[in-house]
């Protein structure tokens, strides 16, 4: 290795950076989701009931939230960022570049505006909740083929109605 | 970002996306090669699957039935009627899902160890074969809850 080379920085050298950085905080932050989602619970029983107990909670729903919302950032800029970098080494032409970074910017801020924005905004919709309680009060609850333990004390059960 | 415009283009790049993707596949050859292939796959795979994954759990906030409607198609569930097959797809799509995940994280961890510790890059083969006995004894588990679910009636009520 040199030492008389000064490394080129700018933004690239950020972007390094923050791929290292970002990818170990997602691997806990990621690994720890599917964990939670996928072998803690049933994923099926994953639904608008289950999301709103856990973002509501009084006393960890912020906690939840702030998980959630940082995972969804850093997975997102991580994501497009190494899209940015496979695009780059087969797009060469100017005009192309230019489009083909102008998209992955503008889906770079939408995702993470809509992602935050439910994260941050999200009321649980207690009329929704009742109507369906109630439209659900004639069918037999099956219960799910493993114990599902959940922190809120509450099982949550999915009824197809539309 | 230097533009190449100012540069002429190699003569192996003039023929193409499609010719510089074959070109690729046959660089060097090797565990580290494929390793670094199959990084960059799931890493696409993730990034289709999580642009997907945030549009529909915005319908939380926007349309609850909506997102209601939604996650029971994951348990085979459309538009009330069940279906044992889409349960089945949903389940093992699922599977390949934390696999991706999974292996590109174990290799990317794989590569910060070379960032921060140059010298551990001598010893890449036998790094990755730890990174993939991780990512097997996992996985053993792992696919055994996801796919034993399969056993039982699905988690929400059938209609």
């Amino acid at each position: 290795m040199s030492r008389h080379l000064k490394p080129a920085g700018g933004f690239e050298l950020a972007a390094w950076y923050f791929m290292r950085v970002s990818g170990l905080v997602l691997v806990l932050l990621a690994l720890g989701h599917l964990f939670i989602t996928h072998i803690l619970h049933n994923v099926e029983t994953v639904n608008y009931e289950f999301v709103a107990n856990r973002w509501a909670d009084p006393k960890t729903g912020v906690l939840w939230r702030l998980w959630d919302l940082t995972m969804i950032n850093l997975a997102v800029l991580h994501g497009f960022n190494g899209l940015r970098q496979i695009l780059d080494e087969y797009v060469i032409r100017r005009n192309r570049r230019v489009l083909v970074h102008t998209l992955i910017w503008c889906s770079v801020i939408v995702l993470t505006t809509i992602g935050s924005y439910a994260i941050l905004m999200f009321e649980k919709d207690q009329n929704y909740l009742d109507q369906k309680r109630a439209a659900q009060g004639g069918i037999v609850a099956s219960r799910s083929s493993r114990t599902v333990t959940d922190p809120a004390g509450l099982v949550s059960t999915s009824s197809p109605t539309p | 970002m230097a533009s190449s415009s100012s540069l002429r283009t190699p003569r192996a790049y003039q023929r193409g996306s499609w010719a510089r993707l074959f070109e690729g596949l046959r660089y060097g050859g090797g565990i580290g090669q494929w390793a670094w292939l199959v990084h960059r796959v799931t890493g696409l795979g993730i990034l289709a699957f999580l642009i997907i994954h945030i549009i529909d759990t915005f319908l939380v906030v926007a349309y609850p039935a909506e997102y209601d409607f939604t996650v029971d198609i994951y348990g085979g569930v459309f538009a009330g009627t069940y279906y044992w097959l889409l349960r089945w797809a949903f389940r093992f799509a699922e599977l390949g899902l934390i696999a991706c995940v999974l292996f590109h994280s174990v290799n990317g961890v794989r590569v910060v160890l070379f960032d921060l510790w140059p010298a551990s890059s001598d010893h890449q083969k036998r790094l990755f074969q730890v990174a993939m006995a991780v990512f097997v004894l996992i996985m053993i588990p792992v696919t055994w809850v996801v796919l034993s679910a399969l056993a039982g009636p699905p988690g929400h009520a059938m209609p």
